[in-house]
């Protein structure tokens, strides 16, 4: 089932973290914790700091450098203007996929 | 205390960095910043003492395998492809050519060879020929 999940989480969890930085900046530290709390989304936290720099080199995140009130720097990172359009396009396709998905497997409301 | 635990983070980042062999030098230092950063804003904002607190820390991040495979898998791919595209094209139609040449030739080298070796007296007048040319000149 292990295998299922980091499937599964292949393609999807990008588009988490972009929705995670759509409204408002959030540092690293931040968006990690959050994926902790979804024991679904990420094995460990560690993972998700390989995922972020990817995302910043293809340019849908940039981030930054702050200090911070109480305790060391924190790197910021923003949704860019190209990561919001992966992440629109994503939701569009998103929601046909997983109807195609639910009518097939059967997990529709439907069915 | 304090230096006990720096010791611990900094085996681990250790850890961490020898299993990103391979990767592109400022990513892998990119990541072990980011995994500096996150362990110190830990400490900070969570008010880590101990090193048990601290190792819980590490644990939740995840083991220097997990974390490795993770950047292996991110940075790997889009490395390696674009070089290999380019070899492919050049030099795989040409092996794959010189192949079908090698093995077309043998293959007629066979068949010429079965078919005109069939109809001939046989392989016994053949061999007592050499056998004695050979005996005499040891």
């Amino acid at each position: 089932m292990a295998e299922l999940a980091t499937s599964l989480r292949r393609g999807t969890l990008e588009f988490c973290v972009l929705a995670m930085v759509e409204h408002e900046d959030r540092y690293g530290t931040e968006i990690v914790r959050r994926f902790g709390e979804e024991p679904n989304l990420a094995a460990s936290e560690g993972t998700i700091y390989p995922l972020l720099s990817r995302l910043r080199r293809v340019g849908w995140l940039d981030s930054k450098w702050a200090e911070s009130p109480s305790g060391p720097p924190r790197r910021y990172y923003a949704l860019t203007g190209d990561g919001r359009s992966a992440l629109a396009h994503f939701r569009t396709e998103w929601v046909s996929f997983r109807q195609t998905v639910d009518r097939l497997v059967g997990t529709g409301e439907a069915a | 205390m304090n230096t006990k635990n720096t010791d611990v983070v900094a085996e681990y980042l250790h850890e961490v960095d020898v299993r990103l062999a391979g990767l592109p030098v400022l990513q892998r230092r990119e990541l072990l910043a980011d995994l500096a950063a996150h362990i110190a804003s830990e400490r900070a904002e969570r008010n880590i003492q101990t090193e048990g607190e601290l190792i819980e820390v590490l644990e939740r991040l995840g083991s220097p395998d997990v974390v490795a495979a993770a950047a292996h898998e991110e940075f790997g791919p889009a490395v390696a492809p674009p070089s290999a595209k380019k070899r492919i094209p050049w030099y795989w139609p040409a092996a794959a050519i010189a192949t079908v040449v090698v093995v077309l030739f043998l293959c007629a080298g066979a068949f010429f060879w079965s078919s005109s070796s069939g109809p001939e007296p046989s392989i016994e007048q053949v061999t007592p020929v050499p056998a004695p040319s050979m005996a005499p000149s040891r």
